[in-house]
């Protein structure tokens, strides 16, 4: 059973929470565990990486140089997890997120993986919010020591509060534990190639006579401010997704008036409107 | 005509920024991204950041940038300053560092009129550690450390801008904007760092600021407890202008 397990994604996509619950269950299943939180900045910013530890036997330090397992959630997280890798460990990574140009950098470090669609699965059949259950559903079929109940009863309990406000919250994690696991076990090197997705050719441009729109999804955070802050309501969510993963705003060009509200407000400078007179 | 809609003087290898969704204090240095930009400071200016999510802004600019203890940002603003008085010095800060720990550096750098600039982000908040109550946390605003509320025992809201107008010479500029109105604050942070460069002496925007994460509020909610609920406690204006 791998005991060293490194986890690494964008604040937000819950990698601590996923520790959390592993380090949890594997303490009330009678094992030692330890898990050390490490934030770029404090609280927030950067990658979010946790150190966890699984054992029988008593654990002496948090941190380690070589992981057993490794999971990665996002693009950013290959160089944070890069000096992790030998050439006994899983690699487990979510492959509708992961770029082919960040693996590329791995590539020949790589044995033993197990890919993932977790956010496209989450997004298509339960809510984009479970994807990190989905990839937490993948970690757990390779910790048969312990046993599945457990982790449910952890992860319902990590949930509770929320589930009291939204039942919904409770299918929804059960749903993305158990497909986690399903790909998991069906998973075959043979039928899922080392691959992840191609950096995609997303609609970046909208004009029309004298107003050009232009977004930039790799700078997009999903906020919504932009939206709320058309006067037209010429903005929507749309299925493209920027740079976490979320979804990035569209507009409707035809209702758009160019008044610029939308670049002004928005934190992170990833919408552009030009208007010429 | 730049490729980006981001500000010249903001250090692109450093973007996406690591502020959260929606943050406006990452708003509020779009903004003075801007102004830079517009001034053409950027190769004059020294850049001083605070701990708090003030830190997260440390690679924001191409701006050479110093940083020190929480609170402490001032006193380092104005050594460096005295040191190299060609430099331009603008200081960032929440409110946290900037009302309660490092209260009394503000307090004598006003007072003294030392020639630096000064923003401090008021997101009625301690953000970057998870949301604890704040001076300038509203009454009955719900936090981690007050989870029933402010109450009027724990003091009244602070308002910075109102007291340092009282303390400061006639040759300060003090005023408070709000990261969702761009052109206003954008004239506000120009006015205040050319007090600054014009010799006249300290300088101060506090800027209003939405903190989802630990507002816990959507987009549409961020905007009303800033626009409508701060505001009313906090009003927005310029207190002095000795520029007129
Ligand atoms: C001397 C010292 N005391 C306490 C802390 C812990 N600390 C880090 S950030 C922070 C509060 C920051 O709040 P604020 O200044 O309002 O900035 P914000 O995070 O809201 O932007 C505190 C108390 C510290 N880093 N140093
Ligand atoms: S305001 Fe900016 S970051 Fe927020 S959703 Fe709109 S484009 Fe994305
Ligand atoms: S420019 Fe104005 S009208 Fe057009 S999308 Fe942006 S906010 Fe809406
Ligand atoms: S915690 Fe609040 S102030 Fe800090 S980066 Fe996030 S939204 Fe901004």
């Amino acid at each position: 059973m791998p005991t060293k397990i490194i986890l690494a994604g964008e604040g937000g996509q819950g990698v601590q929470t996923v520790a959390k619950i592993i380090a949890v269950t594997a303490q009330r299943s009678g094992k030692n565990s330890s898990y050390l939180p490490a934030f770029g900045v404090e609280q927030r910013g950067g990658v979010s990486l946790a150190y966890l530890q699984i054992s029988s036997k008593p654990i002496t330090y948090p941190r380690f140089a070589k992981a057993d397992m490794v999971v990665a959630f996002c693009d950013r997280a290959i160089p944070a997890i890069k000096d992790f890798l030998s050439k006994d460990t899983l690699f487990i990574y979510d492959n509708s997120v992961i770029k082919n140009k960040s693996l590329e950098k791995i590539k020949n470090l790589i044995n033993n993986y197990l890919a993932m669609p977790a956010l496209a699965l989450a997004k298509e059949k339960l809510s984009s919010k479970v994807a990190n259950v989905v990839l937490l559903g993948g970690i757990i079929a390779h910790l048969k020591e312990i046993d599945y109940q457990e982790f449910e009863k952890t992860l319902l309990e990590e949930f509770a509060d929320k589930i009291i406000k939204k039942p919904e919250i409770k299918d929804l994690n059960l749903g993305a534990l158990k497909a986690g696991i399903e790909i998991a076990e069906k998973f075959n090197k043979e039928e899922t190639p080392f691959s992840g997705i191609e950096a995609t050719e997303i609609k970046t441009n909208f004009s029309k006579e004298k107003i050009s729109w232009q977004r930039f999804p790799e700078y997009c955070k999903g906020c919504g401010l932009c939206i709320v802050r058309c006067p037209t309501k010429a903005l929507q969510f749309s299925r493209d997704s920027g740079f976490l993963g979320n979804p990035m705003p569209i507009v409707t060009i035809e209702k758009c008036i160019g008044c610029g509200n939308c670049m002004q407000i928005c934190p992170d400078g990833a919408i552009k409107v030009e208007k010429s007179t | 005509m730049p490729e980006t809609a981001l500000p010249k003087s903001w250090n692109k290898e450093s973007k996406p920024h690591k502020f959260c969704p929606g943050c406006g204090q990452a708003l509020a240095l779009k903004i003075l991204g801007q102004a830079i930009d517009e001034l053409d400071i950027q190769k004059k200016m020294i850049y001083a950041t605070d701990i708090g999510c003030s830190l997260l802004s440390w690679s924001m600019f191409n701006v050479d940038t110093i940083q020190t203890h929480h609170g402490r940002t001032l006193p380092l603003s104005v050594g460096f300053k005295k040191a190299k008085p060609e430099a331009i010095v603008v200081s960032f800060t929440g409110d946290g560092g900037g009302y309660a720990i490092g209260a009394q550096h503000l307090l004598n750098t006003a007072m003294r009129n030392d020639p630096i600039t000064v923003i401090l982000i008021n997101n009625a908040n301690y953000a970057m550690t998870g949301g604890q109550l704040a001076p300038t946390t509203l009454l009955n605003q719900k936090t981690t450390t007050a989870p029933k509320g402010r109450e009027l025992a724990q003091g009244k809201p602070f308002k910075g801008p109102e007291m340092l107008a009282q303390i400061t010479s006639e040759d300060a500029h003090i005023a408070r904007g709000i990261s969702t109105n761009y052109q206003q604050l954008l004239e506000m942070y120009k006015k205040a760092i050319s007090n600054q460069i014009e010799g006249r002496g300290f300088s101060f925007v506090e800027v209003i600021a939405m903190c989802p994460v630990n507002w816990h509020t959507d987009a549409q909610q961020s905007l009303d407890f800033a626009e409508i609920e701060m505001a009313k406690i906090y009003p927005i204006g310029e207190l002095k202008c000795p520029q007129k």
